[in-house]
């Protein structure tokens, strides 16, 4: 961001570096899990910071002490050449982070290109040459400016030169040296995240091929390559006989690892500790990620603080005791949940104050679960429910169920009804198979028209000594509407399916799920049930 | 003299092979002496080939069979032993070579060596497994030793299908289990409903305290999805949400048995689910 003179930078901008910085600050709570973030490493291998011993690398990245060592091992002593390593592993299993600390450990250059940030091959290829540039420069080369490629084939002879002049330049710069400089070697090194990214793109029959046997194209002694995935190595198994990587696996954390990794950075280690003890087995049931796992704990540990009123308590048996029985309701409802999302309701709660007891405070939750967190207008919700009944219904049972008149009043109508049902037994298991159907525009409107036209007939006949009015135009079929479809096709809760290629009208899906149409029916008292086709 | 070189050879012959029958047209018109090199993994390679470029071609094949014992000896030497110009102390390269010398003719080295090429006998794997060997190599020590092989030899024989499976929670193995079920019912497809149905079958018939909601248990799935133990039938019905998509199991009842056996937190539970039918 260019400072210019006179013209105030406004104060909500900030840069990524003043960012990082402040980062610092932040609570324990929300201190991010690894003390450094991708970004600053990347800094990190162009400018020379100080590189950590070998004790703050295995004790910064707790579990990961073997497939540390295996890499270390692996990648070899100083200006040693060294094979293709794969390395694979589950996701949020410390991989890049593994390594990335590695090379900041062994202080030599690198280059680093993930393929979910260059998402293409162009991106990749420039990304690597950029960085090679920048490493020319490091060592002292005068550079001819960046170079830009499209093809394959111009990546692999520019890379060619680029890695030349690389390692040429680093050799002149060690010849150089003095003996107070670190000899950070003449090898450079490739490394390629998220490899398995690779087999979704387009071209990925040339891709994957052309960079699993980079060190082979290039035949560099100096180049080590390093390919980082999530897929196993016989997802990329080329049957052309190449050298194939070695693989060094990355098995997901223990539960002592698990322990590890979340006292970390803790204020409180004890009473952390004792909640991991409460918390960690029974979510370890259910998934090992740690992402997810943090995810969990964090408004778990806040609730299991909630009783004590000085943090810096040590604990006794006592006390434990109690602090459990506090969190135990919390529990069982936390392991179902997937995520926690503080909803409207429960912020009013905090803020009128934390004198709830625990029991109404679960059913509240319980409440504020059961109503929409957001607004919609009367006729969205309309259009919504006559999409969700659309899907979920056969197309042939909407002449039993709706008429001209609208409703199901008639008894004759549901002795129909009902006898048309019987005889569709296998129709509710296909559809919870094949899932929800398609169903054309005007069909979604024909059911509009009638549940409306059904709804306004009981609003007047509850409602009619009442004195608000109604507003009539809203369901009345105007272009309103149709913009309202648009709206909700682009919120998601309707998609765009095939379109039949006969008659070339277009199809729609409802996306939503049967609870969140209950919660729309019940905001607008609206019988959905007695519209659905169940078995 | 210009040799022309095509490595992948096979790849030059999709499409209409235009590059291939203006090199060789060329050769044939012009008076400059060249050669077309091609190198090529696939043995029918010239079999690819149009009408026109196979006429222009001089259907000399060379053929490159794989090692024999010998040829096996005389590589793993050629890579193991110390050159002797070499800069290192002399002393140092008679100790080594000899180690080298004594592993060689060891008979459980020979053995080691039978188990590796039995799988696959191409000089990339003989390389994998002897960097791995090299890389152990202890530093006080500064000898090649018989046990450096033998683990070498045990992290080439990783299993990535098996160890996933360790890596999977419990939940998840859960949810294999029940897929594992519903293929040996022969459905021939069945989705994430399903897969709840019959969980939530289980969970009835056992009360186990495993019983989770079908967001977590989705969650699991979509988990399963990535680490690619189960994959999408078909990939024609991307537009359908992932409960409704036919799923199927990317591993044998066997693999599924082994590691739930040599699993020490799974619960017993599931071993007996694998292996009866009815909910007993």
């Amino acid at each position: 961001m260019a400072k210019e003179e006179g013209i105030p930078l406004s104060p909500g901008r900030k840069t990524r570096s003043s960012s990082f910085s402040l980062s610092s600050s932040l609570p324990q709570n929300h201190r991010t899990f690894f003390s450094h973030t991708h970004l600053e490493l990347l800094h990190g291998h162009c400018h020379s910071e100080e590189s950590i011993s070998l004790d703050t690398l295995t004790s910064s990245l707790p579990g990961r002490k073997p497939q540390i060592h295996e890499i270390l091992r692996l990648i070899g002593p100083l200006n040693s050449p060294m094979l293709p390593l794969l390395l694979y592993g589950g996701p949020s299993t410390g991989k890049t982070i593994s390594v990335l600390q590695t090379f900041r450990y062994l202080n030599r250059p690198f280059v680093y290109a993930g393929c979910r940030t260059c998402y293409c091959p162009r991106i990749l290829f420039n990304s690597v040459l950029r960085q090679l540039l920048i490493h020319e420069k490091n060592a002292g080369k005068g550079s001819s400016g960046a170079r830009r490629c499209e093809k394959p084939s111009e990546f692999i002879d520019l890379l060619r030169i680029s890695l030349i002049q690389v390692v040429n330049a680093l050799r002149e710069r060690n010849l150089k040296l003095g003996s107070e400089e670190s000899d950070r070697g003449n090898m450079i090194y490739l490394i390629f995240d998220n490899v398995e990214l690779l087999r979704l793109w387009d071209k990925s029959s040339t891709i994957v091929p052309l960079l699993l046997r980079l060190s082979e194209i290039l035949k560099i002694p100096e180049l080590g390559i390093i390919y980082i995935s999530s897929s196993s190595p016989d997802a990329y198994y080329l049957c052309t006989g190449s050298i194939e990587p070695i693989p060094v696996y990355f098995p997901d954390y223990s539960l002592e690892d698990l322990h590890g990794i979340f006292m970390r950075n803790q204020s409180n280690p004890n009473l952390y500790s004792s909640f991991l003890s409460v918390v960690l087995k029974p979510f370890y049931r259910v998934t090992r990620r740690v992402d997810e796992l943090s995810v969990a704990f964090h408004p778990l540990f806040e609730k299991y603080c909630d009783p004590l009123s000085d943090q810096c308590l040590v604990l006794d048996e006592a006390m434990k005791r109690r602090l459990f029985d506090n969190l135990q309701p919390h529990l069982a409802s936390s392991l179902n949940d997937v995520f926690w999302v503080p909803s409207w309701a429960s912020h009013q709660l905090k803020q009128e104050g934390e004198h709830r007891q625990k029991r109404f405070w679960k059913s509240i939750r319980k409440e504020a679960s059961n109503e929409l967190d957001f607004h919609m207008s009367m006729s969205v919700k309309y259009l919504l429910l006559s999409a969700f009944i659309a899907a979920r219904n056969p197309a042939t049972l909407d002449a039993s169920l709706f008429d001209s008149s609208g409703g199901s009043n008639n008894p004759k109508r549901k002795r129909n009804l009902q006898t048309s049902l019987d005889k569709k037994d296998n129709m509710a298991e296909e559809i919870l198979l094949k899932g929800p159907g398609s169903f054309p525009l005007e069909r979604l409107l024909a059911i509009f028209q009638c549940i409306t036209s059904v709804a306004e007939s009981m609003v007047e006949d509850d409602h009619f000594e009442n004195d608000f009015a109604i507003e009539n135009e809203n369901f009345r079929l105007t272009s309103d509407v149709l913009l309202q479809l648009s709206a909700l096709c682009n919120a998601n809760f309707l998609c765009k399916s095939g379109s039949c290629p006969l008659e070339g009208s277009t199809r729609y899906r409802c996306t939503i799920d049967e609870e969140m149409a209950v919660k729309v029916a019940r905001s607008i008292n609206f019988p959905l049930s007695s519209y659905l086709y169940r078995r | 003299m210009i040799i022309f070189v095509l490595e992948e050879f096979d790849l030059f012959t999709q499409g209409k092979q235009r590059l291939l029958y203006s090199l060789l047209d060329a050769m044939q018109t012009l008076t400059s002496h060249s050669v077309v090199i091609g190198i090529s993994c696939r043995m029918d390679a010239d079999q690819l080939l149009e009408k026109r470029v196979r006429s222009r071609f001089s259907h000399k094949k060379l053929l490159f069979t794989p090692l024999t014992t010998d040829d096996m000896q005389r590589l793993l030497e050629h890579l193991l032993y110390l050159p002797t110009d070499s800069s290192l102390p002399s002393d140092y390269l008679k100790e080594f070579n000899s180690n080298i010398n004594n592993i060689l003719s060891d008979n459980k080295f020979k053995e080691i060596l039978d188990l590796l090429l039995a799988a696959d006998n191409s000089i990339s794997n003989i390389q994998r497994f002897l960097y791995q060997a090299i890389s152990s190599m202890h530093f006080q020590t500064e000898l090649l030793t018989l046990d450096d092989l033998k683990s070498a030899f045990s992290y080439h024989q990783r299993q990535p299908m098996l160890d996933k499976l360790q890596d999977a929670s419990i939940l998840e193995l859960y949810i294999l289990v029940c897929m594992n079920r519903l293929e040996s019912r022969e459905q021939d497809s069945y989705t994430f409903n399903s897969v709840m149905k019959e969980y939530k079958a289980i969970q009835d018939a056992y009360k186990t305290s495993d019983n989770y909601s079908k967001s977590v248990c989705q969650r699991a799935f979509e988990h399963l999805i990535e680490r690619e133990l189960i994959s999408f039938a078909n990939n024609r019905l991307r537009n359908l949400s992932v409960e409704y998509r036919p799923v199927r199991l990317l591993l044998s009842s066997q693999e599924l048995y082994q590691s739930l056996k040599s699993n020490a937190s799974c619960p017993a539970i599931l071993q007996r689910l694998l292996n009866y039918e009815t909910y007993r």
